[in-house]
């Protein structure tokens, strides 16, 4: 499987994974589109995903609200822009839902999946905007509840 | 790939305590023996000793000893990693990846 060829990841501020796993596409699909499957592997523990909206259509709202483990939640709200069951599904943070712009966009992922044998391969990409917009994401994202020490530990580290 | 992920797994999850981020500040001022280190916790030394252990593993400090005393220092090449943003974000996908494959074989499981 490729990437539709209009993709075209740039190393500095792209991710590509890809895995083979043994479950039917169908399973990988709900997985990624249902919030009561959603909320149980999206965040990285020991966050959480506390809350999940999918209006899964394109323009419709995805939004998720993840607890970081001193208890602050963060809301991201965006919308779908591609929808092809069991095969592709493509949300963005830049759109928020009815495609109104964002006022602090950041990134668009893309999911492709197909059938291998039993079970499905498929191909998660993140797409992000540049360093700027990144900090920014970082600042207010998942590694707030050691980011501050982590920050001086590296200004520090900078000197040696 | 895989190895940068789990040593980024390691860096995380030695920050992710707050004994050990207070270690890793302390030491950013300069190095210290395990003495010096662990004189403001009200912790037995066995426990905190593991703390110690668990930051030297991920690679963010290392220690020397010299007579009965061992030093640690920060290893700033490890910092720099945990600080590039992007191995962060790969290790954010890789983490949640795991979780999603390990989440559908229990879904496909409980289907049969």
């Amino acid at each position: 499987m490729t990437l539709p060829s209009l993709l075209k990841p740039d190393p500095t501020l792209d991710l590509v994974l890809e895995r083979v796993i043994d479950v039917p596409p169908e399973l990988v699909w709900a997985a990624w589109t249902k919030p009561e499957h959603l909320s149980k592997w999206f965040c990285p523990a020991p966050w959480k995903v506390v809350d999940c909206e999918i209006d899964l259509r394109p323009g419709g709202m995805f939004r998720t609200v993840m607890r970081s483990p001193e208890g602050k939640d963060f809301p991201n709200t965006g919308c779908y822009l591609e929808i092809v069951p069991n095969k592709r599904l493509v949300w963005t943070d830049a759109l928020l839902p009815g495609y109104r712009p964002a006022a602090d966009p950041f990134f668009t992922a893309i999911v492709t999946l197909e059938p291998r044998g039993t079970g499905t391969r498929y191909i998660a990409m993140g797409m992000h905007r540049d360093e700027a917009g990144r900090k920014r994401h970082e600042e207010m994202g998942f590694h707030q509840g050691w980011g501050t020490a982590l920050d001086q530990l590296v200004a520090h580290a900078k000197t040696m | 790939m895989a190895r940068a992920a789990e040593s980024m797994d390691g860096v995380f999850r030695a920050l992710s305590d707050p004994t050990r981020r207070r270690v890793l500040e302390r030491l950013s001022k300069s190095p210290a023996s395990v003495s010096e280190l662990a004189e403001p916790f009200d912790m037995a030394l066995p426990s905190f000793v593991q703390h110690l252990r668990v930051l030297e593993g991920s690679g963010l400090v290392h220690s020397r000893k010299t007579g009965r005393v061992r030093t640690y220092q920060l290893a700033p090449k490890r910092l720099r990693l945990a600080e590039n943003w992007l191995a962060r974000q790969r290790d954010f996908w890789e983490r949640r990846l795991n979780q999603l494959d390990a989440y559908l074989l229990e879904l496909k499981e409980k289907r049969r």
